[in-house]
């Protein structure tokens, strides 16, 4: 059931470079999400922008109707954004699409991400079975976050950057390369990943060379949010002619089996 | 509370607004947010003969006041809109009048969908004939800017089929009244009108266009002055009924449309801003009338004051 209400917000601070920590009183969604779902935003006073804009759920508190998002300032949108205070209202749409499956015990969940991407993942981290691998990568340090959040929920936190300023200096993929081989005497690992597309891209590959599968948060322009304008689309892997059809990250995804995608060359 | 209702030739609805083809996917992807039941009537997004990836992707791109698209059509075609539990047979099961769009590569391609759809008739207020898509290759804008074509296709779709048939106008015509005389003796019942506007928009970092299909349809409130114009016009040309669209966000837009000679209106990219808006622009036409002590919205249909 999809909700659309008119939200509080009760937190809009700065997490240090471009990023942002937004708390929203919104207890119908909150009560309602699921890990790697998505709200659809309208900002108040943008009235010359037609379109809302979708953030991914960071972390819900059901009891308290408490929903928190992780964005970054990345254009004209997300500047308005960070200038709404305290106190202020934004309409949502939420919770929407189709987010990651729930962790089986047994099975190691290994968090994947790439920059901010990691917010993405924090709902799935908080349900997930224990032990919990993250294994989080980014250009430089200040692109790292809520590294004492998921340490906090008992997770075991693995740092890449490209700059080597915290943790193995290289590339998430890296990580995951050394947490498979770890892990390849027990039972197949649960790959769950969301961060930049060609990062997703090479966790498909390394996953699927190694006869599992990952679950992927893809990232998309999006119009309605909701499934009826078919803006968001990818494809993905069909039993027609083509051997694919577009499907919507909205309502279709925005989580997809690496095993399902089609990646254009 | 004043009367609502509209006559669209021979479709009755129980209010003037609708929503726009394309906006509003086949009607169950807002069914949890928008009261189905409060609209005048649903107008599902285009149905061709075969099914349609549609455009590469980005298909679109925000501009100020509004949004281009070249969805291109993607449609599951024909035999799984009939079939298929998500589309007609799940739109059976509403009270509200759907409008169904339907498209083609070849005027053909339009007959047949209509034939197909004339067997299946039930729970079809109306078909919309879509002549006027700007972003495939074929069909489209190139039947709805060609005179002879245009009539054409709406010949050979009134040919196949008893269901009411509302054309849709491209607004990329120098003289829309002569399309809408056109259409009006090739037999189509009302007009809805406008399209969205083909345009374009360019990344200057990158200097690659915003859409893989290099252009687009604009739409949005950028566009509403030019559909009032039109709409004035066609108003004038013809004495059919129109639904006029393009750009309505709210209760006063849509006024405005309505005394620019539109019956009914259409609402497209403001959904997508705020799906709770239509039943607001219900609301709002009718607390308009009632300010104005006017009893029923049919009476404002086309009472702009000129001169």
């Amino acid at each position: 059931m999809k909700h659309q209400e008119t939200a509080t917000v009760t937190v809009n601070r700065p997490l240090g470079g471009s990023y942002y920590r937004l708390d929203l009183a919104a207890p119908a969604i909150a009560s309602a999400a699921q890990p790697g779902q998505f709200v659809h935003l309208r900002l108040p006073l943008f009235q010359h922008r037609v379109l809302r804009r979708p953030f991914s759920i960071c972390d819900t508190d059901p009891a308290s109707g408490r929903l928190t998002v992780v964005y970054k300032t990345v254009g004209e949108g997300t500047e308005h954004l960070a200038r709404l205070p305290a106190g202020g209202t934004a309409d949502l749409i939420g919770p929407l699409g189709v987010g990651f499956s729930a962790p089986p015990t047994g099975r190691l969940p290994i968090l994947v991400a790439g920059g901010y991407g990691c917010a993405a993942t924090y709902l799935l981290a908080k349900h997930a079975p224990r032990p919990c691998l993250c294994l989080f990568g980014a250009r430089t340090v200040g692109d790292l976050l809520l590294l004492d959040e998921f340490r906090a929920l008992g997770c075991e936190v693995r740092l890449a950057t490209e700059d080597g300023l915290a943790g193995h200096r290289g590339l998430v993929t890296d990580l995951l390369v050394d947490a498979l081989a770890g892990a390849a005497d027990g039972p197949p690992p649960m790959v769950y990943a969301c961060g930049p597309n060609p990062m997703l891209r090479a966790v498909s590959r390394l996953v699927l060379a190694r006869g599992i599968d990952a679950e992927i948060s893809l990232d998309h322009a999006m119009c309605c949010g909701v499934g009826a304008c078919f803006a968001c689309v990818v494809k993905r892997r069909a039993a027609n002619d083509d051997g694919w059809e577009y499907v919507r990250t909205c309502v279709d995804g925005p989580v997809f089996r690496a095993s399902d995608t089609v990646w254009d060359t | 509370m004043a009367d609502l209702s509209v006559q669209l030739g021979p479709v009755r609805l129980r209010n003037p607004v609708v929503t726009a083809s394309g906006t509003f996917g086949y009607g169950r992807d807002y069914a949890d947010l928008v009261p189905l039941e409060r609209l005048g009537a649903i107008t599902v997004k285009g149905i061709s003969p075969f099914p349609s990836h549609g455009n590469p992707t980005p298909r679109t791109a925000e501009v100020f006041g509004g949004m281009l698209n070249a969805i291109g059509l993607q449609n599951p075609g024909i035999d799984t809109f009939i079939k298929d539990e998500h589309y007609l047979p799940w739109l059976r099961t509403l009270k509200t009048p759907v409008f169904v769009n339907i498209w083609g590569k070849s005027i053909d391609d339009y007959a047949e969908v209509a034939r197909r759809l004339e067997a299946e008739s039930a729970g079809i207020a109306a078909l919309e004939v879509n002549i006027s898509c700007p972003n495939i290759k074929e069909g489209g804008i190139a039947f709805g800017t060609d005179l002879v074509m245009a009539a054409k296709v709406v010949r050979a779709v009134r040919a196949a089929t008893r269901l009411p048939l509302i054309v849709k106008l491209s607004p990329n015509v120098s003289r829309i009244g002569d399309f809408a005389r056109a259409v009006a003796d090739a037999g189509a019942d009302i007009l809805s009108l406008i399209n969205t506007l083909p345009a374009m928009a360019i990344d200057i970092e990158t200097r690659r266009p915003r859409l893989a299909n290099v252009t687009g349809g604009l739409s949005g409130p950028a566009i509403k002055p030019v559909a009032v114009r039109l709409i004035h016009e066609t108003a004038k040309a013809v004495k059919l009924p129109i639904i006029g669209m393009g750009g309505i966000q709210c209760a006063a837009d849509a006024i405005e449309f309505i005394l620019a000679g539109a019956s009914a209106v259409g609402v497209g990219t403001a959904t997508f801003t705020d799906p709770g808006v239509l039943v607001e622009i219900v609301d709002g036409i009718n607390a308009y009338l009632d300010r104005h002590h006017i009893p029923r919205v049919a009476d404002l249909v086309g009472q702009v004051k000129l001169g």
